[in-house]
């Protein structure tokens, strides 16, 4: 190669060098949007995929209760347990904070309103995000570098429907009622410690609770975490899926699955935020 | 494993649907099965009010804010579910006002005989008055706006605070002080001319004693009197008194009618014999001067005795004709 362009850097009087300061920056930065915007095409073009292997009820039907089990009622202790504790701690913030300048059965309100909008989703999506997103990929991994997925499209099977769909539609569906289980735990978690650790009733907890409560509160946690649950899923079964390299593959699959988890549920939640808090609040 | 599976994840579901649904109705005091009141008011503002704020009657929740929409005419109109069993007055207001100093707010539903004086909320009473089924509505200033009329207050008394601090300088503080010692000398000069003038003090405090005890006695007696005249008053004596006094004060005053009228009488008749007398002293005076046939008469003796003796001779000639009438008659018929 270089002997082939010798002669043409001798025709063009051009030095390779300073060819070089001047083109390499501009071919890497063409290199990485290529990049990013294969990344973003493969991705979608995953979803898509996915969604298109809806499709095939019979592959995904049978297998879809498997894994609501394993990725929802297997995780119920581990959220009601962070529920639990946050809901104690939430309390005892609140009552310190609010020592001789606010009511305290505004201890109600504020945890309420912080548990139901937004510990109960994310504190339970990030804890699930470890779970359920390594969990999957780590599987999924496996079964990557030991060939089985390729078995499986041997044998006819459409991988997307007989794993990704299953895993996508558990999370999005039992997402929503852990984190439900998890928001009346911890509500009652900080009633009992309000009761018990702090001097307040239990009816002036639950006056500070009822204060400001909306049914909204829990629409907007529930439908929160189903788009975490869709999104851990999906980040679990897509770093899975392109896992190579043996164990160590595997392994900075699941890792990587965990981050992009817990990053995509942070964006997420900032997201539902501004369309939705903030874009009811600004029409209300 | 496949149907453990099923019922597991089934019983999940349903446990925790169960679970949520109980603590969302008991959260938000849901009366399933029981039909909820529905009552609408009219507001030209609704202030800081929002859905899911308390409705209270006589200071009782008894329901909730369930909607707040705009509605012709520059209304706005909230709807209130109230509690089953919940009975509303008979006329009744709703006024918005704030239920803490933590921006809470609450719809409170009141009779319109109880609406508060203030005259803004009276006005917004009338205005919002006349919507049908819509009840009239007003809202009450919030803490907002009481802070800053006491910030205004609290900076016009900053103000006067700081002209008396300009005012009250150290000479006004010197003529103070030398006040006061006047007031001081003022105080003592009149000590000592309340010890000097102690005795007649005294006498004058004997004689007032004695003049006290006058006035008990008099009191006493003025007592005593108007017990008797409370006696004659319960026996009917007074109101017969009283009665004849009133016949008699009648007949007073129709006998004082009747004095009038005679007085006026007279006074004419007065009137009437004094032109008399006064053309009778002219009259009699010229009889005296001899003026006119009568003063002449009465004045003159020859017309006397010329009227004597033609009084004779007329009675000599009546005489005659008596006796001898055919002298002085003749009768003829042709």
């Amino acid at each position: 190669m270089s002997e082939l362009a010798s002669p043409l850097q001798a025709s063009i009087g051009t030095h390779p060098t300073e060819r070089s300061i001047f083109t390499d920056p501009v071919r890497r930065l063409g290199a990485a949007t290529r990049s990013v915007l294969e990344g973003v095409g493969e991705r979608a073009r995953f979803v898509g995929d996915s969604l298109l292997a809806l499709r095939d009820v019979r592959t995904w039907g049978p297998l879809a209760t498997q894994q609501a089990r394993r990725l929802g009622v297997d995780s119920l202790p581990i959220a009601v347990f962070i529920a639990l504790f946050t809901g104690i701690v939430l309390a005892l913030l609140a009552s310190y904070s609010f020592t001789g300048a606010v009511p305290l059965y505004f201890v109600g309100t504020l945890v309420g309103k912080t548990i139901t909008l937004e510990l109960a989703p994310v504190l339970t999506g990030l804890a699930l995000a470890g779970r359920v997103g390594a969990n999957i990929a780590a599987e999924l991994g496996t079964m990557r570098v030991t060939e089985q997925i390729d078995a499986l499209e041997t044998l006819g099977y459409d991988p997307l429907a007989y794993l990704v769909v299953p895993r996508v539609l558990a999370g999005t569906f039992m997402f929503p009622l852990v984190v439900a289980a998890a928001m009346v735990v911890g509500v009652g978690a900080g009633c009992l410690a309000s009761v018990m650790l702090l001097d307040l009733a239990a009816a002036d907890f639950v006056k500070g609770l009822r204060l400001f409560f909306q049914t909204f509160d829990v629409e907007y946690g529930v439908v929160k975490a189903a788009s975490f649950g869709c999104a851990v899923t999906f980040a679990g079964c897509w770093r899975g899926l392109r896992a190579f390299g043996g164990a160590q593959g595997v392994g900075r699959a699941a890792t990587g699955a965990v981050v992009v988890s817990a990053v995509l549920i942070l964006v997420l939640d900032a997201f539902w935020a501004v369309v939705w808090l903030l874009g009811r609040e600004t029409a209300g | 494993m496949k149907r453990t599976n099923d019922f597991l994840v089934g019983a999940t579901v349903l446990a925790i649907g169960a679970f949520v649904t109980a603590a969302l109705i008991w959260v938000n005091q849901t009366e399933v099965g029981q039909r909820r009141h529905r009552l609408v008011a009219r507001f030209h503002d609704v202030g800081n009010a929002r859905v899911g704020n308390a409705a209270v009657i006589r200071g009782v929740r008894g329901g909730r804010i369930e909607a707040i929409e705009l509605a012709p005419g520059g209304w706005v109109h909230v709807r209130m579910a109230l509690d089953p069993g919940v009975e509303l007055p008979r006329d009744p207001i709703v006024l918005l006002n704030e239920s803490s100093l933590f921006g809470e707010w609450q719809a409170t539903i009141d009779e319109r005989a109880s609406q508060p004086r203030d005259e803004t909320v009276r006005r917004q009473i009338v205005e919002a008055s006349g919507g049908g089924a819509v009840v009239p509505g007003a809202t009450l200033p919030g803490i907002g706006k009481l802070t800053a009329v006491a910030g205004e207050i609290a900076g016009d008394v900053a103000s006067v605070a700081n002209r008396v601090e300009t005012a009250f300088d150290d000479d006004a503080a010197r003529e103070l002080r030398g006040s006061i010692r006047n007031v001081a000398q003022l105080s003592s000069v009149l000590a000592h001319t309340v010890r000097a003038h102690a005795s007649d003090l005294d006498s004058l405090s004997g004689q007032l004693r004695v003049a006290v005890g006058s006035m008990n006695r008099t009191a006493g007696t003025v007592e005593r009197m108007a017990q008797q005249v409370d006696t004659s008053a319960s026996n009917g004596q007074v109101r017969q008194i009283v009665s004849d006094a009133a016949v008699a004060s009648a007949e007073l005053r129709r006998a004082a009618t009747q004095i009038r009228d005679l007085s006026e009488r007279f006074a004419t008749s007065q009137g009437r014999l004094d032109a008399f007398l006064a053309n009778g002293d002219s009259v009699m005076a010229k009889i005296n001067a001899g003026q006119g046939s009568l003063g002449l008469l009465v004045n003159d003796p020859s017309l006397y005795r010329r009227g004597d003796s033609l009084v004779m001779q007329l009675h000599a000639l009546v005489q005659d004709i008596k006796a001898n009438p055919k002298k002085y008659v003749t009768v003829r018929i042709f």
